[in-house]
């Protein structure tokens, strides 16, 4: 049977003969660019204020860690703070991912369709939530838990490296700091993974299940597989967010210009976002606050890269699906 | 469905059936063993809890986590044979999954409400915080002026984010031009953009050049910058839902492209930008990194937006956490519970009018 497509004809070219129409299209494309605009600006300005500084200390200020204006000449790299974000983002990472899939797996396939609206209304509650006010309760009520999980995990694993902690400090650690994260990241991967789970097509899960498979074997052969694109980049939009948080991090981090290259309970590590805010009320107008304006331009192009490489999965994923 | 129209007669009877399940329904030994597998590992665990001197958490997860998946696994073969043996796993692991991330909220909004009223009262609402120091007793002093504070930046982030943000909408759903894949791309990158190098860039072009001191303004172009792709993206979604009749009928009654989209098109989706308008505004409002590098720090009520400093109530709960007096702590808690009861209301105002939206 042949079907006769309408032709759609492009109505955007046919009616631009009329001027009104002509200063509306211009005026909305030039505003259209502004997100670009901001974005150029971004790379300029505080690219600008990174040249100087990779011209004084050289590739060093990307490689080494220390940050010491008063010695003579000043010495200032942010490798261990590059390092720490990854670090502490892995952390969470490793925490939120089975977390934010259970909650959504119980979502979309187990939930009663009543429970599953109250938890997604709770999911957005939880992303809604500032990231000073997850400071502050992490401040004050995480921590005090947190130190005595570190203290079994170090009594009890403390032969595994990365539970080794030879200060009994388990304040300030990056296991806290990458805790906060995971709690960040939980609903922003939950809610991707959820709009992408619920989107498996009804007829590939009721074949399943009249072949007989039960839920695991249908999750394992149909929906993850299925959703497999769109729940990586919502794990990558969560590692993004991780990488820029700056604020609860400042509250659960001890900063230290060493590289905590893995004792993840042992107290200090490094966050560039953290850094920025810390070392900012006291920086003085001239080289300092062009080193915090360096470390933000390198934060800025690693988020960006996560970013992008997130959204393009997605956006693959999601032309496929349809 | 088919059967249905043939047996209208017989409608009410099948759909009661088919209300029933019947291949849903549940052998009783089902019933038993789950209710046993859940009691008996809780039973366990409870006994250790109250009467050993092992510590909580090891209790939970050497104990009563594999506990629990044993039990559920025995109920499984019990109940459903051996291939139920997976599926219990998984139910247990998703309702544990899902139980820790429930026990973290709670604990969240539970301590802030606990701690936050404890500083709230309706001065604690009005005043400022001029002549209050860390230790001054809790009956003085307030943040009116941080809510002032936070008002003026968001209402100024609106000013420039709103338009911008819904004109990129436009172009891309209305105007569709040739670089709609780019504006597209260029968007999702902007959202990506951490707070604090928002806040960077203003300080760079705008203060450190001497443009412009701490101020509001600066603030809310800096929450601009991280409203603009909320509100872009959300109002696109709303545009992209406004039938395709409603334009074509539009031009054929001889109206133009601009007063299609402005008077027919936007009009229709009025709702769905204000959700998108409330969604941009609950994105920024708790936003601290940015404004801790701009707005500067006042104790005072400034409604200057140019040239003075200001305080908000992130930057005023910033100011606060750490410090050394438990007054000054709880007032970062009040002003914390102050903070997520604007955001709910936000929240709440974006569901309502949400609710009619055509899927």
């Amino acid at each position: 049977m042949s079907v006769i497509e309408p032709q759609f004809r492009d109505l955007n070219t046919a009616a631009t003969s009329h001027r009104g129409d002509r200063i509306f299209n211009r005026t909305i494309t030039t505003l259209a660019f502004t997100a670009l605009v901001v974005l150029a600006g971004i790379t300029i300005f505080l690219g600008a204020q990174a040249v100087p500084v990779l011209q004084e200390l050289g590739p060093s200020y990307l490689t080494t860690t220390s940050w010491d204006l008063t010695v003579d000449p000043p010495t200032a790299g942010i490798f261990g703070m590059l390092y720490g974000s990854v670090l502490l983002a892995v952390i969470g990472l490793v925490i939120a991912v089975p977390a934010a899939l259970l909650l959504a797996v119980f979502m979309v396939f187990m939930a009663p369709p009543k429970v599953a609206k109250v938890l997604t209304s709770l999911v957005d509650l939880m992303a809604a939530i500032p990231s000073v006010i997850i400071g502050l309760w992490a401040f004050y009520v995480l921590t005090g838990p947190a130190v005595e999980w570190q203290q079994l995990l170090h009594e009890y694993l403390g032969w595994i490296p990365i539970f080794r902690n030879e200060s009994g400090n388990f304040l300030g650690t990056p296991f806290i700091a990458g805790f906060v994260l995971a709690i960040m990241m939980i609903p922003i991967i939950t809610s991707i993974s959820r709009e992408v789970l619920s989107h498996t097509p009804p007829e590939l899960i009721n074949a399943s299940e009249a072949l007989g498979c039960s839920m695991w074997t249908m999750l394992r052969y149909v929906a993850l597989p299925y959703g497999r694109g769109g729940i990586v980049g919502g794990i990558m939009l969560g590692l993004g967010r991780a990488m820029g948080e700056t604020i609860a991090i400042f509250f659960v981090l001890k900063l230290v210009f060493q590289v905590n290259w893995y004792e993840i309970i042992e107290s200090g590590g490094g966050s560039v976002a953290s850094l920025i805010v810390s070392k900012f009320g006291e920086a003085n107008a001239g080289f300092e606050t062009q080193l915090l304006l360096a470390a933000g331009f390198f934060l800025f192009v690693l988020t960006l890269i996560i970013n992008v490489i997130a959204n393009l999965i997605v956006a693959r994923t999601g032309r496929l699906q349809r | 469905m088919s059967t249905t129209v043939f047996e209208k007669d017989r409608l009410p009877e099948l759909q009661a059936q088919q209300r029933k399940r019947p291949w849903r329904k549940r052998p009783p030994v089902f019933t038993w063993s789950v209710a046993l597998a859940v009691v008996i590992p809780a039973a366990i665990a409870a006994v250790l809890l109250f009467s050993t001197s092992i510590p909580d958490p090891i209790v939970m997860v050497v104990f009563y986590m594999p506990l629990q998946l044993i039990a559920a696994g025995v109920a499984a073969l019990v109940s459903k044979g051996r291939h139920g043996v997976a599926d219990s796993a998984i139910y247990v692991l998703a309702i544990g999954g899902s139980i820790f991330s429930l026990v973290v909220l709670i604990s969240l909004i539970g301590t802030l409400f606990v701690n936050g009223l404890k500083a709230f009262s309706t001065q604690f609402l009005f005043q400022n915080n001029v002549y209050i120091n860390p230790t001054t007793s809790l009956d003085y002093g307030g943040v009116g002026h941080a809510i002032l504070g936070t008002l003026l930046v968001v209402l100024i982030s609106m000013v420039f984010a709103i338009p911008i943000g819904i004109a990129t909408a436009i172009y891309v759903t209305e105007v569709r031009g040739r670089a709609v894949p780019y504006v597209r791309f260029f968007v999702q990158a902007m959202s990506g953009v951490p707070s604090v190098v928002a806040g960077l860039f203003i300080l760079t072009v705008l203060i450190l050049s001497g443009a412009l001191s701490s101020s509001a303004l600066a603030g809310g172009l800096a929450y601009a910058i991280l409203m603009l792709p909320t509100v872009a993206r959300t109002a696109e979604e709303v545009l992209r839902l406004i039938p395709e009749d409603l334009r074509t009928g539009a031009l054929a009654l001889g109206s133009t492209r601009a007063r299609t989209v402005l008077r027919v098109v936007l009009p229709a989706a009025k709702t769905g930008i204000i959700t998108a308008i409330v969604l941009g505004m609950a994105r920024v409002i708790g936003e601290t990194a940015p404004l801790l590098l701009v707005i500067g720090y006042s104790d005072s009520t400034e409604l200057n937006p140019f040239s003075s400093p200001i305080s908000s109530l992130p930057t005023y709960i910033f100011a606060n956490v750490d410090q050394p007096y438990p007054n000054a702590v709880t007032r970062a808690w009040g002003a914390a519970l102050v903070l997520i009861i604007l955001v709910g209301i936000l929240f709440v105002i974006a569901r309502i009018l949400g609710r009619g939206k055509v899927k």
